[in-house]
């Protein structure tokens, strides 16, 4: 249970409370116990089908019945349907489940659920005597629209952005990288605060560069100006931090690793206190360390000076500090 | 709020767990039962209280779980085997001494059966794919001495593949990290001897980055802290090491603020309503803590130590010292 306020009851309000709920929990078993024993037989019939809806409306974690429910339409419907019946029923699914993701947004079952839907759309309707890929279309075309809406709801929720991937990957007809990264854009300027959406910005770009849609020099930079806004306009969030983290990597690139020292002092000039801001600086410090200057006597006791004030200042985190400080000194 | 583990309270809640019949949401929980009753038994054993389920009632439900036609267990009877009741299945009867009830060679053929071309695994023949599935694969496979039937290269070819740039590990390739996450797949690793595919400083410093001003651990950056992460985040940073990369003070105060001191348990964030999994996973972190008087909890399995040490199956993992008082 998740956010679930804890609300003592007395005894008395406690047995009232259960004696309103006994006919719910008969009318459930009794559904549950009829739903089982018709799969136990391997009944592939419509009834059964309506029955796996009511069930799966009481429950959406229920995921026998959603199984039971598939093979109901593999087993019974689907041979009896012709191909247009069989994308009518698909969406219908989709449609159903869509509700029930709204009010369970974090039920993995039933984002499982849509993804076999849309693998199983048929392909049609015939064009010229051939089978076209509308069906298709359509369906993987507002499954995306569906996980928007999802992602406008909950912009960190992890099922989603999974999902979203997944209908990226999987579509009939891919939409280029490029937008991706516009919705990646627009996510991030509604917060910066959504590392999920950075996350995503990060996988898009390397697409991007190594396909040779952009060019990896300046749209890095470009990407150090948008995260350097992120940074200046709230240094105490860790997203946009571990962001710039990515874009500078191994340090390879020295000019660029003092560049963006310098713009973190002066960050620091300015937030005298920010913990983020030492914590970067003592990580690039070091990537120079290793990569550039090994024997820079400055460095080392920059980040010595830096650590130990961040000893002082994040306590919680002590240890890896004092770890981190002794490895200089070896 | 309390200073202190109220464990009676704990072992009377989590007994009376089996007797909410008259409760709608028991009900409504019936395919997580297998879990549930593995959580229970594994919180029992850490506070020292194995007996207080009755076992022969515990085996004689999970083998009711069996699903013939599959060949593995399913969370209820009646209900279709998966990967994550199989699991707590096997851990059940291990911790019940009762192994040598589970039909071996079937299992192994229903948890390999669902090994995809990618490595990963599926939790059912229905193919959703997951790192906790092929975490639940690798270890059911150890528990039961047949890891030696896995293609190593192509699981471990899979985690390498959920990577991220900030060490941390996502649920498939592409996604964002995750502290549960990260904990399945660090724990995979380890028990495949392949912790060098780990970045382990950027992965220890992110985990220890999870760490909030109240001592509560989060699951990601910028997100609401959560007892149940005192396990993900705190088993991984134990198979790695690295406790000491975060103030245990605090954590401990955290999870014990977040018992209820009334009826027992122990809830997400002081307040909440307790139950079951955040029960389990709160103690699971207080015993990788050295909270006193608990048992020791092996971060790689989530079991008592005893039981994997007993199966030669314990890696180099550190907890803190186990305090006296």
């Amino acid at each position: 249970m998740h956010n679930v306020k804890r609300n003592p009851q007395t005894p008395e309000a406690l047995a009232e409370k259960n004696q309103r709920e006994q006919s719910k929990i008969i009318e459930f078993l009794t559904l549950t116990e009829d739903v089982l024993s018709r799969k136990k037989k391997q009944e592939w019939s419509n009834d059964a089908f309506e029955l796996t809806q009511r069930l799966l409306q009481i429950n959406p974690e229920f995921y026998t019945v959603w199984n039971y429910r598939r093979n109901i339409l593999l087993n019974g419907i689907f041979p009896q349907s012709t191909p247009e019946q069989i994308n009518d029923l698909l969406s219908n699914e989709l449609s159903m489940t869509t509700t029930a993701l709204k009010a369970n947004p974090k039920v993995y079952w039933i984002w499982n659920h849509r993804r076999w839907c849309l693998e199983n759309v048929p392909d049609g309707p015939e064009r010229n005597g051939v089978p076209s890929m509308e069906w298709r279309q359509a369906n993987w075309d507002k499954e995306l629209f569906v996980v928007e809406r999802m992602l406008d709801a909950d912009a960190r929720n992890f099922l989603a952005w999974n999902y979203r991937r997944y209908v990226l990957a999987n579509m009939p007809t891919r939409r280029p990288e490029t937008s991706e990264l516009a919705y990646t854009s627009r996510k991030i300027g509604a917060n910066f605060s959504n590392f999920s959406a950075w996350h995503q910005r990060s996988k898009t770009l390397v697409g991007l560069w190594e396909s040779g849609q952009l060019d990896p020099i300046q749209s890095r930079d470009d990407e150090f100006e948008l995260v350097s806004n992120a940074l200046y306009t709230d240094p105490d969030d860790q997203s946009a931090w571990i962001y710039h983290r990515w874009l500078i990597g191994s340090g390879e690139n020295k000019a660029q690793l003092e560049r963006e020292i310098q713009l973190i002092f002066e960050l620091l000039q300015e937030q005298p206190d920010s913990k983020w801001c030492m914590e970067s600086l003592v990580h690039y410090k070091r990537l120079l360390l290793q990569n550039h200057s090994p024997d820079s006597q400055t460095l080392k006791q920059e980040c010595v000076e830096l650590l130990s004030r961040l000893m002082d200042l994040d306590p919680v985190r002590y240890f890896r500090y004092q770890d981190l400080r002794r490895d200089l000194d070896q | 709020m309390s200073t202190s583990l109220v464990a009676p309270l704990h072992v009377a809640y989590i007994r009376a767990l089996g007797d909410s019949k008259n409760e709608l949401s028991y009900h409504l929980s019936a395919h997580l039962r297998m879990n549930a009753v593995y959580w229970g038994l594994t919180a029992l054993l850490v506070m020292g209280h194995g007996d207080a389920l009755d076992r022969d009632e515990m085996i004689d439900f999970v083998m009711s779980c069996w699903d013939e036609e599959a060949g593995a267990f399913g969370a209820h009877p009646d209900h279709d085997a998966h990967m994550l009741s199989t699991l707590s299945a096997i851990q059940i009867l291990l911790m019940q001494n009762a192994l040598h009830r589970v039909d071996v060679d079937r299992v192994v053929k229903f948890i390999l059966s669902l090994q995809q071309p990618s490595g990963v695994f599926a939790g059912d023949a229905f193919g959703e794919t997951d790192t906790r599935f092929l975490y639940c694969a690798v270890n059911a496979l150890s528990l039961l001495g047949k890891l030696d039937k896995l293609d190593v290269e192509k699981t471990v070819a899979y985690i390498r593949r959920c990577r991220n740039f900030d060490g941390g590990f996502g649920a498939v390739a592409g996604a964002e990290s995750h502290a549960a996450q990260v904990f399945v797949c660090v724990a995979a690793l380890a028990i495949l001897d392949r912790l060098d595919e780990v970045d382990q400083p950027t992965l220890c410093w992110w985990l220890s980055e999870r760490q909030l001003p109240n001592g509560g651990l989060n699951g990601r950056p910028e997100k609401l802290e959560d007892v149940c992460y005192s396990f993900w985040v705190l088993s991984a940073l134990s198979i790695l090491g690295k406790i000491a990369w975060i103030d245990s003070g605090k954590l401990e105060a955290f999870i014990l603020s977040a018992q209820d001191t009334e009826s027992g348990g122990i809830a997400d964030r002081p307040g909440d309503m307790p139950d079951v999994f955040h029960t389990i996973f709160g103690l699971a972190g207080l015993s990788l803590l050295g909270y006193p008087a608990l048992v020791d909890l092996d971060p790689v399995y989530c079991m008592p130590a005893s039981f994997i040490e007993k199966l030669g199956l314990r890696k180099g993992w550190k907890a803190l010292q186990r305090r006296t008082s």
